[in-house]
């Protein structure tokens, strides 16, 4: 693996490359441009406060404890990420099968392929942490949050995520050229994934609800659960994990990594024959 | 001198209509193996050679013996399943007459990420740019902001070409370079890897064109069904290849 790495290092030239161009595509037939990545979640944002933020307001702020009194932003930080992971994601899976010219006749370690879809949308969503900044911004100076050293859970949050996706878009991204129906499958996964991850509703109403207790610990062996506390824990340092959740949700990532690691070595032979 | 190109023992296995037969769970704990041999063929098998550097190989083989295939290997971007293939150095492979480009950037951004991608900087590709561009001719010249998607074959090989032609990297592949495009950029091609091979690099050639490869090449590989039959001089490859191929 260290060999692996280290080759993939030498070649992050290549995956700035690849970024750039990825990016450019995207953008070139748009006029708005950048702008999209912000429009899109915050226009999933201003759905979601709609619904829970003014029809079930109540039952929202019961639930909510620190972040009551500040519901769009505690919405707008889990939406941000997430659309980091959901279409790093659903991009990563056809990372090979998309790009199969490049890949059949340049001879760059493999990896840069899925590695990069996942680094252009981090840098979409670090393109969004400013408009995230101004709306907490605007929060702080109405007193309603009290942001300090939990800020720190930022890069944290951000370290882990990137790890897990970086895993899963390893994985995803191989086994989609054995079996292109992983493409289609993902469109479902990457829904139930938002549903099943307190990203609009806050983790306290999954662990106080009514559930059998052998589907609270199936819940929070996502590592996505702890990925979004940590997020929200920028703002509300009650949500930051507890120390089993941390554990669960870093040893979750790290073990897809390196599981992604592998089968993308061991799939890579297959990979590059059938491309 | 250490070989450049150090072949051993070198097979490929390809699997006929695979994807219906596939199962994940004989993928990941154990290939091949119990599983009957099942519309597998072997394209390349028991193939080893070594080239020195500076050495000019012409590959020989009919249609679908595993030039191709063999190429893609000394390039990397096969695996073997048997055997190693080991490349001390770069190669600059032009394996495809489209040289990876994606249809829909410009024939601009393709030079950049293309020639990004085999490892020149950004900054060698601003300085080199005019003279690359210019190297794959006024048609190309006109259309370098236009997406490749509407590039001739001819272009897009002329466009490849130059780029390949500009890498330091001390091999050279190619896999029938010269058939698409006209005279005029064969005689450029003609007299760039003339320059390329004067300057000490290595060639593998894979062509059908008994005039390319006698021109540039001095030793031969022949190829017959996967197997390397001969290895010897150019011209006791091609009298294989013409005993093989009633002319």
């Amino acid at each position: 693996m260290t060999a692996g790495v280290a080759a993939l290092w030498s070649h992050r030239n290549s995956l700035r490359i690849l970024v750039k161009r990825d990016l450019a595509v995207k953008y070139q037939q748009s006029v708005l441009g950048y702008f999209w990545s912000l429009i899109e979640p915050l226009g999933m944002g201003a759905i979601y406060f709609f619904v829970f933020g003014v029809l079930y307001s109540g039952d929202t702020e019961r639930h909510l404890g620190q972040a009551a009194e500040s519901y769009p932003l505690f919405l707008v930080t889990g939406i941000f990420a997430w659309m980091w992971t959901s279409s790093a994601l659903s991009e990563a899976t056809n990372a090979l099968t998309g790009q199969s010219r490049l890949i059949t006749t340049m001879n760059v370690p493999r990896q840069v392929f899925p590695i990069g879809r996942v680094t252009g949308r981090f840098a979409e969503y670090a393109a969004g942490l400013p408009i995230l900044f101004a709306v907490a911004a605007v929060y702080a100076a109405h007193g309603k949050i009290h942001p300090g050293w939990s800020l720190l859970a930022l890069p944290l949050a951000v370290l882990v995520q990137a790890t897990l996706l970086v895993g899963l878009s390893l994985l995803l991204s191989a086994v989609n050229v054995l079996m292109r129906d992983v493409e289609r499958f993902m469109r479902l996964i990457i829904r139930v994934l938002f549903y099943a991850t307190p990203i609009i509703y806050p983790l306290s109403l999954v662990r106080e609800s009514a559930l059998p207790g052998w589907v609270k610990v199936a819940y929070e062996l996502n590592p996505l659960v702890g990925i979004f506390q940590l997020q929200h824990a920028i703002w509300y340092p009650d949500e930051f994990p507890d120390a089993r959740l941390l554990a669960t949700t870093v040893a979750g990532s790290l073990l897809a990594l390196v599981a992604g690691w592998w089968a993308f070595r061991r799939l890579e032979p297959a990979v590059l024959k059938e491309l | 001198m250490a070989p450049i190109i150090e072949a051993e023992g070198l097979g490929i296995r390809f699997v006929r209509n695979r994807r219906r037969q596939l199962r994940l769970r004989e993928l990941f704990i154990h290939r091949g193996g119990r599983r009957a041999a099942s519309g597998q063929f072997w394209p390349l098998r028991d193939v080893s050679f070594t080239v020195e550097p500076g050495e000019t190989v012409g590959v020989i083989g009919r249609n679908g013996t595993g030039k191709s295939t063999l190429l893609r290997l000394i390039a990397g971007v096969l695996i073997p399943d048997e055997g190693r293939i080991r490349v001390r150095g770069d190669v600059a492979p032009l394996l495809e007459l489209s040289a990876g480009f994606s249809n829909d950037l410009t024939g601009r951004e393709n030079l950049y990420l293309v020639g990004g991608l085999h490892g020149l900087s950004s900054a060698y590709l601003k300085r080199h740019f005019d003279d690359i561009v210019e190297f794959a001719g006024e048609q190309v010249q006109r259309a370098i902001d236009t997406s490749v998607r509407h590039y001739s074959s001819g272009m897009k090989v002329r466009l490849g070409f130059a780029i390949i032609s500009h890498l330091p990297h001390p091999i050279l592949l190619m896999d029938e370079v010269t058939a698409v495009g006209d005279a005029e950029f064969r005689k450029k091609c003609y007299s760039t890897i003339d320059r390329l091979l004067a300057e000490g690099r290595t060639l593998v050639l894979v062509s059908h064109n008994e005039k390319d490869l006698t021109r540039f090449c001095r030793r031969g590989l022949y190829l017959d069904g996967g197997r390397l039959t001969v290895d010897g001089t150019v011209a006791e490859a091609l009298d294989a290849y013409h005993a093989a191929v009633p002319r």
